[in-house]
């Protein structure tokens, strides 16, 4: 009878290895976990939560009437404001002094939060010939040839904006 | 009972041996029975198939997501990048959507490039742009591809997961769980199109969710709202009036790399048989 006793020794080591997977696995599966498939079902909320940067140009003209004003009147509407000047949601924070900790991004530590424009490589985004761009768009070789052309002086500091208005593209 | 106890018919080498086999059996055929139970009674819901395909799902109003490319509209500004960066903090040398210059030469070479994703623009100054100078010939065909995660119906990159973190929304949207993934990298190597990433930042998998967080808020998502040329179009593709459902039932649409079967839900016009 001896034996009886090795008996219930190996089953009481296989009750105590079960609850232990059974208490870990209840520890460590989220409770929604398989609720709507092999995955967490409060992840979709979690991935629904996180809070749009790009606001469009009709929140940017809220504010801005000077410039939006003579920009939707002008020749320039396809690309939207935060095309060139980056997500307006930062600037809109920085600018009413709410708490932009939570945001790690190079942006912010901008002036007013936006993309710093430079006047010639926003332009150059859209505008610079290459082959493979449909020419759909008035493209130009180069700006220094651009200038050139057009009677004036190219030097390093040139930019696009120097004669265009980048918001309507009146020529100033 | 007690002789058998009392009185092994078989030795103590024989006894571990048979429990070894034993062991071993039950493992194999056990898993056999579980893989088989899971194949036979995990059939998809009967509008699976259905949703699958785009159509509503049945006593539902959930929207399915659909994104077609206009490779023929593309310019090639990087806009899309640039808001995709911006919008969902991807890290330096990392993108979530990107765009690819195509040209092709007289000798049947090509030369596929993407500079930083396309997120500085493409411009003569741009490295081996002066290929056809060393190759003494002019290009003779480009155009630029967008790219972007497909969102595929049959998706590889859920099904390596082991941690469950990769899952498909009932829009048909392709999500990680940020909290779940263990940055193991699996659906990284699994995803034929390069979708995905690890992001440095968090260890984790990364990859465009067609910002999610943007289109359930009504929204179109970053991408699409800043293209300039209408290249990028993303809507709900059961409802037959949106605008991508006129447009997919209007125009010759492919997929990229349909011979895997992936059955991509972001859908290509003008897509040349050259593009991987």
């Amino acid at each position: 009878m001896n034996s009886a006793k090795h008996f219930i020794r190996l089953l009481a080591l296989l009750a105590i290895a079960a609850a232990a997977f059974f208490i870990v696995r209840s520890r460590v599966v989220p409770a929604d976990f398989g609720k709507l498939g092999h995955f967490r079902a409060s992840a979709i909320a979690d991935a629904a939560a996180r809070e749009p940067r790009h606001l469009g140009s009709a929140a940017c003209a809220e504010c801005h009437s000077d410039i939006s004003g003579p920009w939707s009147k002008g020749k320039h509407t396809v690309p939207q404001c935060e095309n060139c000047h980056g997500p307006g949601m930062l600037h809109v924070k920085v600018v009413s002094e709410d708490s932009v900790d939570a945001y790690p991004d190079p942006i912010k530590k901008n002036k007013n939060a936006l993309r710093p424009t430079t006047g010639i490589r926003e332009c150059e985004w859209c505008h610079l010939k290459t082959f493979e761009r449909p020419s759909i768009l008035k493209s130009i070789t180069s700006v220094g040839e651009h200038i050139t052309a057009m009677g004036g002086t190219f030097t390093p500091t040139s930019k696009c904006t120097d004669c265009h208005n980048p918001h309507t593209t009146a020529v100033k | 009972m007690t002789i058998l106890w009392t009185k092994p018919e078989i030795s103590r080498r024989e006894f571990f041996e048979k429990c070894a086999e034993a062991g071993a059996k039950t493992f194999v055929f056990g898993g056999l029975v579980v893989t088989t139970a899971n194949l036979l009674l995990a059939q998809d819901p009967p509008d699976a198939r259905a949703r699958a395909e785009g159509a509503p799902a049945k006593g539902t109003n959930v929207p399915i997501y659909g994104f077609v490319v206009d490779t023929t509209k593309c310019i090639g500004c990087g806009s899309c990048v640039r808001a995709c960066r911006d919008e969902n903090n991807v890290p330096d040398g990392f993108t979530r959507t990107w765009v690819e210059q195509y040209t092709f030469f007289p000798n049947g070479e090509i030369i596929v490039n993407s500079p930083n994703g396309g997120a500085d623009g493409f411009g003569e100054d741009i490295p081996n742009r002066n290929m056809p100078e060393e190759l003494g010939q002019l290009p003779v065909r480009g155009f630029f591809v967008p790219k972007l995660c497909n969102h595929c119906i049959n998706t590889p990159c859920i099904q390596v997961c082991p941690v469950g973190a990769s899952y498909v929304t009932k829009e048909g949207v392709v999500l990680i769980d940020q909290e779940r993934c263990v940055g193991c990298g699996y659906c990284v190597q699994a995803c034929p199109f390069g979708s995905r990433y690890i992001n440095p930042q968090t260890n984790t998998a990364d990859k465009c969710t067609w910002c999610y967080h943007r289109i359930t808020k009504g929204m179109l998502p970053a991408c699409v709202q800043a293209c300039p040329a209408k290249a990028r179009i993303f809507g709900n593709v059961s409802d037959p009036n949106s605008e991508i459902s006129q447009i997919l039932a209007n125009n010759r649409v492919q997929v990229l790399k349909s011979y895997l079967g992936t059955n991509p839900r972001t859908r290509y016009i003008g897509l040349d048989s050259e593009v991987i």
